[in-house]
């Protein structure tokens, strides 16, 4: 474009220069030089000759041939040599003639033929510089029209190369618009395919733009709404769905969006919420909601669907549910309550059974009593299981997790085992595979439990056959993982039977029930164990060929086991004990009070929870059995007003009497003061232990200041985890109590007193002796308010801790 | 004096032309050399029907002088002379074509629109000296070329006539 620009400013510089030609008529003035030479010599040569006119020609030649020379037209022809020779030439000639022509006439006259002939020697000279004249304007003339057609020819080319750059706009403007106009198209199809999925929607479509003015109104949504598109279309859509109850929240919701763009239900995926039908009804509805910005600004589009059928019918499942769920609670609770009221007596009668025993029968009454007791322990197994199964459904099972010999433990159940074994002709044998690995961390008696049934099952189903035990560690190094599996040579488990073996009371075959007896209920106890080690359980079988029960347990490699016996030695007391019993089932009140008469023991009965407060404040006991679930008051709050009060027994030993106590309840008996505890139904090697504990007094409580034999049966109900924390809660107890008593401030001395006894209540736990001692002189001498007593036992109090604390930490 | 008197008396006579041209005016006849011959649509006359001005008539009109250079002359030069509009107005001419023609019988055609305040002026004195014959003169026919671009053109140079004697004015 500039290019032509510059062209057309050339071109019309062209034409200015063809318009303002400085030339004049230059060839004619040149050819006029000719003529007027050529009549001033026919004046020269006229005879008469005409002075005035010769004269006047003259001049008009002078003045022609000094135009020549000077004007600046003829510069071009000047710069020209020959034509300089020429004007040179004619310029004398003038100079010569002009003193002939300004001469007096007569003169003139007489040079007339003289001047005649100088004008026929100068003549060629005119001739030829009219020639050179035009031959010089001939070639300035070519060079003008070649450069005018140079120029020309370079516009030409311009507006060709113009032309050109027009047609590729128009090229490119054609394809502009015909893709604008396909894009057209397709816009056009896409929106009537939008129209058509908007239509045929099973869910509701709503269009609003930024006011919340509705802008469409699908088909569906008339369904769910009620609404007709024409009779809602503009309208505020807060007003056409949303109920009353949530208009506030709503304009609150579009007015945030307004002011500051915030989106709490945009753009958030599918939400759930309550919508108003056009009669009025609220329904809930699920709807998800986007944004999209158009030309008009922005636009909401909704999508909802009326979930009224849908939340009956979830409402009627959690309603069915939670039914389910509470008669499944309920018929644990009775499970559970009912076991818990069979045993009682049950307890009674095995108890009987054991005085029966030591009575004088003769050899049928030995074997009927026998035959009672195995039913008896097999009737309380099976009771056991079941509050197994109550409390593992209620979430209450938990375990330990102690030092187990894996070895050891194999080895008993095997011997415990061979018996029968031997009586079905079969083999029993256990071995490990791999490297061995003796200690673990696990839960003994569950696993006992669990293996014991495994291995149980397995012996009593095998006939002539046998049953190999292998045990091995298929972990890797960090994270061992025990496989016992335990395979047999019995009858085999049909396929559809084993899928569901673990299952609640799923038995074998009638047949073998009555050999092999059996609630079906062993099995699914010992899933429910395995489960809450954290492991797993299984089996394979082949019909005909036997059957392989695995478990597979994580466990953690420890220490050696505790070295504790299985059958702790029993130690005989030194002397007859004075035993307060605090019971509320006469039968177990029986059983027990015979049993310990049988020892030689002399023995207070006490019925309830009160009576054996009284009993013990009145008088010295040395044990005291303490049942925990009893009317009135129960065994825990007893013991706690028993170390509380100030009566004869309160740092008598209390043993808890309780029939299946968690490690946390167990935790709890000791901190409310028990020492102890004893499970039911007592046992007389179990009950001989305690005593023997209790009335051998320790070779070294004499030497220290802690009864070591105390100490350990602590530790032993406690476990060693729970104890080491409980005796470190009561080192900062007894120090908290040292600090606050010698602080120097003023005390109270009924606060004295009682913190004293608290103190003095943990120390008999840890069999602290002579510190319990110092703190009730303390406690004393407090409560009659005895200022030099209470400084005194004090002093002792210090001393004594000293020494007991050294004592602990050992 | 008496040249004074004639000039004053040719004013008088044009000047009253111009108010009524219609009528044929006779004014004096020239005392000096006749330098230029009107004849044509004129309404001023002294020989007939045609107009006889020698130089002092010519200088008796009033007068325009500038300065411009010209492609026959070498440098710039100061011209006086009589404006062509003047002297159209002065010798009762209104429209049509000056033909004008020289010594030499060369006879140019100016248009009456070429009459015009800042055109043309018929020059009697170049850089205040009397033109010769040999120096184009004694009448020169010179437009303003420098001061306008129009008219450095091949038609106006043409129209530039030199040793003017004869004007003609046409229909």
């Amino acid at each position: 474009m500039s290019a032509i620009a510059l062209l057309t400013y050339n071109v019309s510089k062209e034409i200015r220069l063809l318009g303002s030609a400085r030339s004049d008529n230059v060839q004619w003035s040149l050819v006029q030089t000719q003529v007027e030479f050529l009549e001033f010599v026919q004046e020269v040569e006229n005879d008469p000759v005409d002075l005035g006119q010769m004269r006047q020609e003259f001049d008009i030649f002078f003045s022609r041939i000094a135009t020549v020379k000077e004007a600046t037209v003829f510069e071009g022809l000047r710069a020209d040599p020959e034509v300089r020779q020429h004007l040179a030439a004619l310029s004398r000639f003038i100079d010569q003639a002009v003193e002939i022509i300004d001469a007096p006439d007569s003169e003139l006259l007489q040079q007339t033929p003289r001047l005649a002939v100088m004008a026929q020697e100068i003549a060629p000279r005119i001739r030829a510089l009219g020639n050179s004249g035009l031959d010089l304007y001939a070639r300035q003339a070519d060079a003008q029209r070649e450069a005018v057609a140079r120029t020309m020819t370079q516009l030409a080319v311009a507006i060709a190369a113009l032309i050109g750059v027009l047609l590729l706009a128009i090229l490119y403007l054609n394809r502009l618009n015909g893709r604008i106009y396909r894009r057209e198209r397709e816009n056009k199809q896409t929106s009537t395919r939008m129209s058509t999925v908007m239509s045929t929607s099973l869910d509701g479509l709503i269009v609003c733009d930024a006011d919340g003015l509705i802008l469409q109104f699908s088909p569906a949504a008339e369904g769910i709404f009620g609404f007709k598109e024409e009779d809602v279309l503009g309208q505020e859509i807060g007003s056409v769905i949303v109920p009353d109850h949530m208009r506030d929240a709503h304009d609150a919701g579009m007015e945030r969006m307004r002011q500051n763009g915030e989106k709490r239900v945009v753009g958030k995926g599918r939400v759930k919420l309550e919508a108003k039908h056009r009669e009025g009804h609220i329904f809930p509805v699920e709807l998800a909601i986007q944004s999209a910005t158009t030309d008009e600004g922005e636009i909401f589009v909704a999508f909802l669907r009326d979930i009224s059928n849908r939340v009956a019918a979830e409402a009627e499942l959690v309603a069915a549910r939670d039914k389910a769920l509470a008669g499944e609670k309920l018929k644990t609770d009775f499970l559970s309550t009912m076991s818990h009221e069979i045993r009682t007596p049950l307890n009674g009668l095995l108890g009987n059974m054991s005085l029966l025993r030591d009575t004088k029968m003769n050899p049928l009454q030995e074997r009927y009593v026998g035959y009672m007791e195995t039913s008896g322990r097999l009737l309380m197994s099976h009771i056991s299981d079941v509050l197994d199964i109550t409390r593992y459904d209620a979430g209450k099972l938990s375990t330990r997790s102690q030092p187990v010999d894996i070895s050891a433990l194999l080895q008993d159940i095997v011997d415990n085992q061979k018996g029968t074994a031997t009586k079905n002709e079969t083999s029993l044998t256990w071995r490990w595979r791999g490297e061995r690995m003796n200690t673990v961390l696990s839960d003994h008696d569950r696993l006992q439990h669990v293996l014991m049934n495994l291995i149980g099952n397995a012996v009593k189903f095998t006939r002539r056959g046998e049953v190999s035990v292998t045990v091995e560690n298929v972990g890797e190094t960090d994270n061992a993982e025990l496989l016992i599996q335990i395979a047999d040579t019995g009858p085999g488990i049909p396929a559809d039977l084993a899928e569901r073996i673990f299952d609640d009371f799923v038995t074998g075959n009638v047949a073998y029930d009555r050999e092999a007896g059996g609630t079906g209920l062993g099995l699914s106890i010992a899933k429910r164990f395995v489960d809450a080690l954290g492991g797993e359980i299984g089996v394979q079988s082949v019909v005909g060929q036997g059957s392989t029960f695995w478990v597979k347990l994580p466990v953690t490699p420890a220490g050696p086991a505790d070295g504790k016996p299985e059958q702790p030695a029993i130690l005989l007391p030194t002397r007859p004990l004075n035993v307060l019993l605090v019971e509320d089932n006469e039968i177990n009140r029986i059983v027990a009070r015979e049993m310990l008469q049988a020892e030689g023991h002399s023995v207070v009965e006490a019925n309830d929870g009160p009576q054996g407060v009284a009993a013990a404040t009145e008088t010295h006991f040395d044990l005291i059995l303490m049942d925990i679930s009893m009317p009135i008051m129960d065994g825990r709050a007893a013991t706690r007003a028993i170390r509380s009060s100030n009566g004869a027994s309160k740092e008598t030993v209390i043993i808890a009497l309780t029939a299946n106590a968690m490690p946390e309840e167990q935790k709890e008996f000791l901190s409310d003061g028990m020492n102890g505890i004893l499970t039911k139904p007592l046992s007389r090697p179990a009950l001989r232990d305690l005593l023997g504990h209790i009335g051998r007094p320790s070779s070294r409580e004499t030497q220290g200041m802690i009864d070591i034999g105390h100490s350990d049966q602590t530790r032993d109900a406690l476990g060693e985890e729970a104890f080491v924390k409980l005796r470190a809660r009561f080192v900062s107890e007894v120090d908290a109590f040292q600090n606050w008593l010698e602080s120097g401030e003023a005390h109270d001395f009924l606060e004295i007193s009682a913190r004293a006894h608290k103190v003095a209540g943990s120390a008999a736990v840890f069999g602290a002796g002579p510190l319990g001692k110092t703190l009730k002189q303390i406690e004393a001498a407090a409560k009659v308010g005895n200022v030099d007593d209470i400084r005194d036992s004090s002093a002792r109090f210090a001393t004594s801790w000293i020494r007991t604390k050294t004592e602990l930490s050992q | 004096m008496l040249s004074y008197v004639k000039k004053v008396l040719l004013v008088m006579s044009l000047a009253v032309a111009s108010v009524s041209p219609a009528m044929a005016q006779q004014i004096e006849a020239p005392s000096g050399d006749v330098v230029l011959t009107v004849s044509g649509a004129i309404s001023m006359t002294n020989d007939g029907d045609q107009l006889l001005l020698d130089v002092e008539m010519l200088k008796g009109l009033p007068a325009t002088t500038f300065e411009t250079s010209t492609i026959w002359t070498d440098g710039v030069h100061q011209f006086k002379g009589v404006s062509l509009a003047d002297f159209a107005a002065s010798v009762g001419a209104e429209a049509g074509l000056f033909l004008a023609t020289a010594i030499n019988d060369y006879t140019v055609e100016i248009p009456f629109s070429d009459a015009v305040a800042g055109g043309p002026i018929i020059a009697y004195l170049m850089d205040g000296e009397a033109m010769s014959v040999r120096d184009k003169g004694p009448l020169w026919v010179i437009y303003p070329y420098d001061s306008n671009s129009l008219y450095r053109s091949e038609v106006v140079y043409s129209r530039s006539i030199w040793q003017l004697d004869r004007v003609e004015i046409v229909q």
